[in-house]
């Protein structure tokens, strides 16, 4: 009874025997979110027979068939490349094109603020598949259509209102004063706007970065029906070579490979600064 | 003459343009925040907004996509009252929304228990936070083509495993994207496994902004921990719940690559819900014009429920402070 109220009240108690319930849900957790994944990878690395048996096997020799035939013959790589210039793009647009909306939605208290804040929201509601029809006619009419720079364009806009619903959070925990005082010291609003608020901000433009460049990098509906040759990117390609009348699954396999490995290999690069980043603006007082 | 009227008139005009910019710069207070916000604003009109003009025009004519020649009349409100008398709109809304409630529900809970556990700091459990986020990480395209993979009748892992275990119980093998009923549970179960992920996240940042000084008095009072969760966490949690909850049911509320990929609105219409009848309606009879009006009526039943949403959770934050 004494041992119990100890580890209680004091968080750097040592483990508890009652805590191995914990690891066990979180490891069956773990399982559950990973297997599926890891098995779909794997499928990517195996030889045509062994990815069709109906029995799984959990153990084969790898081969690279599939990745052959993607990069090789099917050339994907171009569709990848257009993914990547797509997303750093329009997250670097959003990114700071949004910054300054946020900016002044917290930090200037202005008739209509409000109001302003909840229309920029209504943006991200609209089905994409129900304003696919009049872009696609506007596209059309513009050149926009099958070309990079107007994926650009409509990703910009498409996470626009998530960046400014992230950073004004962030923007608000900032301090005022900060930027006041260097003000008085002499410096422009913009100067001290870079000087000051700017570096204070980065871990938070630094999530809010990530999460819109994993959201361009997955979109699906826009660049199925806005693209065809030129501008493909990776989701609609891999659409293309996953569900057809045969499927191959060691080429889905390899597919999914090919899109997710940059994914995972930014989460376990930059999951401190997401973790933070979120944890510092999300959820505001 | 000439040169000296130029000479003279030249310091106005430079007065001239820094009395533009200190009267739009940030000195004015009223003026400044709209013109930092102008890219945005004109961004999201020229991308949202006119499609949803373009959209009410539409909407109000009779487009047919494959039938460009048909002159288009001016129909007014038809397309909404034949929706409306449309029983698959009633069955779509209604698929829709009993997917966005248990699929929102069952996250909700999950994600704030595994969030509470977190919040243990045992051994080792950062490891584990990148491996619970992954189905949250992968395009929503992927995990739909990895769980049709999985569900597949004759290759895939739960077909297998679960299968072997449902014929030596003596069931048989489950229907998984085959019988109505379970596709449309196996589809919720999907949606879960994606996105509880996005819960737990959001409500692990939100248990992390709580501060410590209501759960140390707290336990000075002698409160269970039952109690102590009713009346200290939730409601100190419900500004991050909100959030989440917002998000995660605008979100559930159109879900389309799932949808498509795994079942195509079947078997039957079983899983047709509201987009994926207007992907049937607009892109594959392309009757545009109903489709239009379709979006249109999703995009306010979206708005009511964000704005409810809204006030409900405002009321209850007030009434707790």
């Amino acid at each position: 009874m004494k041992k119990l109220t100890y580890s209680m009240e004091s968080p750097a108690a040592p483990l508890v025997q009652r805590n191995w319930w914990v690891y066990v849900v979180l490891i069956l957790v773990c399982l559950v979110n990973f297997v599926p994944y890891l098995w779909v990878v794997m499928t990517g690395f195996m030889d045509g027979a062994s990815a069709s048996s109906a029995t799984p096997a959990w153990f084969f020799t790898p081969s690279l068939e599939a990745f052959h035939y993607l990069i090789v013959e099917k050339g994907i790589m171009k569709n990848f490349f257009n993914s990547v210039i797509v997303s750093l793009a329009s997250t670097f647009f959003s990114v700071t094109i949004g910054m300054f909306c946020a900016y002044a939605l917290a930090r200037y208290d202005f008739t209509g603020r409000d109001d302003v804040s909840f229309w920029v929201l209504t943006n991200r509601m609209m089905p994409p598949v129900a304003v696919l029809i009049p872009i696609f006619v506007t596209f059309q009419t513009a050149g926009l259509l099958d070309t990079l720079a107007g994926l650009i364009i409509l990703y910009t806009a498409m996470q626009l209102p998530f960046v400014v619903w992230m950073l004004t959070g962030y923007f608000r925990d900032i301090p005022r004063r900060y930027e006041e005082s260097a003000m008085v010291d002499g410096d422009t609003w913009f100067s001290a706007f870079r000087k000051v608020t700017l570096p204070l901000m980065m871990p938070s433009i630094t999530a809010t970065s990530i999460f819109v460049m994993i959201l361009s990098w997955n979109e699906f509906a826009f660049a199925t029906f806005l693209t065809s040759t030129q501008a493909k990117t990776m989701p609609p390609a891999i659409m293309a070579y996953s569900i057809g009348a045969d499927i191959r699954w060691n080429v889905l396999g390899a597919a999914v490979v090919l899109i997710t490995a940059p994914l995972i290999l930014f989460v376990l690069l930059l999951q401190r600064q997401l973790i933070s980043g979120l944890s510092q603006g999300v959820v505001r007082k | 003459m000439s040169i000296s009227e130029r000479t003279t008139t030249a310091p106005p005009m430079t007065l001239g343009q820094r009395g533009i910019l200190s009267r739009f710069g940030p000195s004015n207070r009223a003026a400044f925040p709209w013109v930092l916000m102008a890219p945005t604003l004109i961004i999201l009109f020229a991308i949202g907004i006119y499609p949803f003009l373009y959209s009410l025009y539409i909407a109000s004519h009779n487009v047919i996509l494959s039938k460009p020649y048909l002159p288009r009349i001016f129909v007014g409100l038809y397309q909404y009252q034949a929706l409306i008398q449309d029983p698959e709109f009633w069955h779509a809304l209604r698929k829709t929304l009993i997917f966005t409630v248990q699929a929102v529900f069952i996250e909700f809970w999950l994600g704030l228990g595994l969030a509470l556990l977190f919040q243990r700091q045992l051994a080792g459990i950062a490891f584990m936070r990148v491996f619970i986020l992954i189905p949250m990480i992968l395009p929503p395209l992927v995990a739909a083509l990895i769980w049709r993979y999985m569900f597949y009748p004759g290759a895939g892992l739960m077909t297998y495993y679960v299968g072997g275990i449902t014929r030596a119980l003596g069931f048989g093998e489950i229907p998984f994207l085959s019988d109505p009923t379970v596709a449309f549970q196996t589809l919720v179960f999907v949606d879960v496994w994606e996105w509880t992920p996005f819960m737990f996240l959001m409500l692990s940042a939100g248990l992390a902004s709580i501060p410590r000084q209501p759960y140390e008095a707290a336990e000075i009072d002698g409160a269970s921990s039952w109690r102590v969760f009713w009346t200290i966490t939730m409601p100190l949690l419900r500004p991050a719940i909100l959030i989440a909850v917002i998000i995660r049911t605008m979100d559930a509320f159109r879900t389309y690559e799932l949808i498509v990929i795994m079942t195509r609105g079947g078997p039957g219409n079983a899983t047709t819900t509201l987009n994926v009848f207007l992907t049937k309606t607009g892109l594959e009879f392309f009757d545009a014009s109903k489709a239009a009006a379709l979006s249109l009526i999703m995009m306010m039943i979206i708005i009511v429920m964000s704005f409810v949403f809204i006030r409900v959770f405002r009321s209850k934050t007030e009434v707790a402070e």
